[in-house]
């Protein structure tokens, strides 16, 4: 279909482009800091900050959910699943796992067509 | 002569066509957070109840807390909401953790609800968010 209105690249989800503003956003606030009780707040809401702040620059007809889970590690175990329901024509979702030595950090970004 | 002239009424038309002229959710229809987590709460306890962590079968768990979820959350009658459920399952280690979350959205008519669910081996943290479609 080539209606004028169908989604192009400039309108469109594009998860590359999405996952390289996360990992951005991780390596400039976290970068190779070891885990701190006290800075973990300062982290997670700086993180979701940045990638929001370039996301809305991306102007794009989309509204946003961003997630960011920071934890420290020392073995134990972690999870995480997403099941969404939407147009998979225009949304789409875009996770990031990225570790040092001391922390695991995952972000997943959901983009939802307006 | 019989007649020929064939009408259309306005039965017949689809219905489908037709704008609603529709652009904020009656309240019937919103999105409300505290129905959502109880809903939450239902389907995360009933998958996990007298379970303790393990280590090959949380990631079923978190799949099928997520499938359920959304299923249960599209059966209260949002017709219009798009959804976007996240489950995370860590071991109790005595590590810290810390999830944080920010939303660009019309707060008018989008929200979200969330549970957390623990117990001595586990956590389970299951969030749910409603995006009003216009």
């Amino acid at each position: 279909m080539d209606s004028e209105f169908a989604a192009g690249e400039d309108t469109a989800f594009v998860n590359d482009e999405i996952s390289s503003i996360i990992k951005e956003a991780i390596e400039a606030t976290i970068g190779g800091n070891t885990y701190q009780h006290n800075k973990v707040n300062q982290w997670t809401s700086n993180v979701v900050e940045q990638c929001l702040n370039q996301l809305t620059k991306l102007s794009k007809p989309f509204k946003y959910i961003v997630n960011c889970v920071i934890m420290q590690k020392n073995g134990a175990g972690l999870h995480m699943a997403n099941s969404c329901y939407w147009d998979n024509a225009t949304d789409g979702s875009c996770t990031v796992r990225w570790e040092n030595k001391t922390m695991y950090c995952i972000v997943s970004i959901f983009g939802l067509a307006i | 002569m019989a007649e020929t002239e064939v009408a259309i009424t306005p039965s017949e038309l689809p219905s489908a066509a037709e704008n609603s002229y529709i652009i904020r959710p009656n309240f019937k229809d919103k999105f409300k957070p505290a129905i959502v987590k109880d809903a939450i709460q239902e389907v995360v306890t009933e998958h996990l109840k007298g379970k303790d962590y393990d280590p090959e079968q949380a990631p079923a768990w978190c799949k099928a807390i997520t499938e359920a979820v959304k299923e249960k959350v599209k059966s209260l009658g949002m017709d219009r909401y798009k959804l976007a459920v996240n489950v995370v399952i860590g071991e109790q280690r005595g590590q810290g953790i810390k999830v944080g979350c920010r939303c660009f959205w019309d707060s008018d008519t989008d929200n979200y609800a969330q549970h957390l669910y623990m117990n001595e081996s586990m956590f389970c943290l299951a969030t749910a968010f409603g995006v009003f479609f216009y």
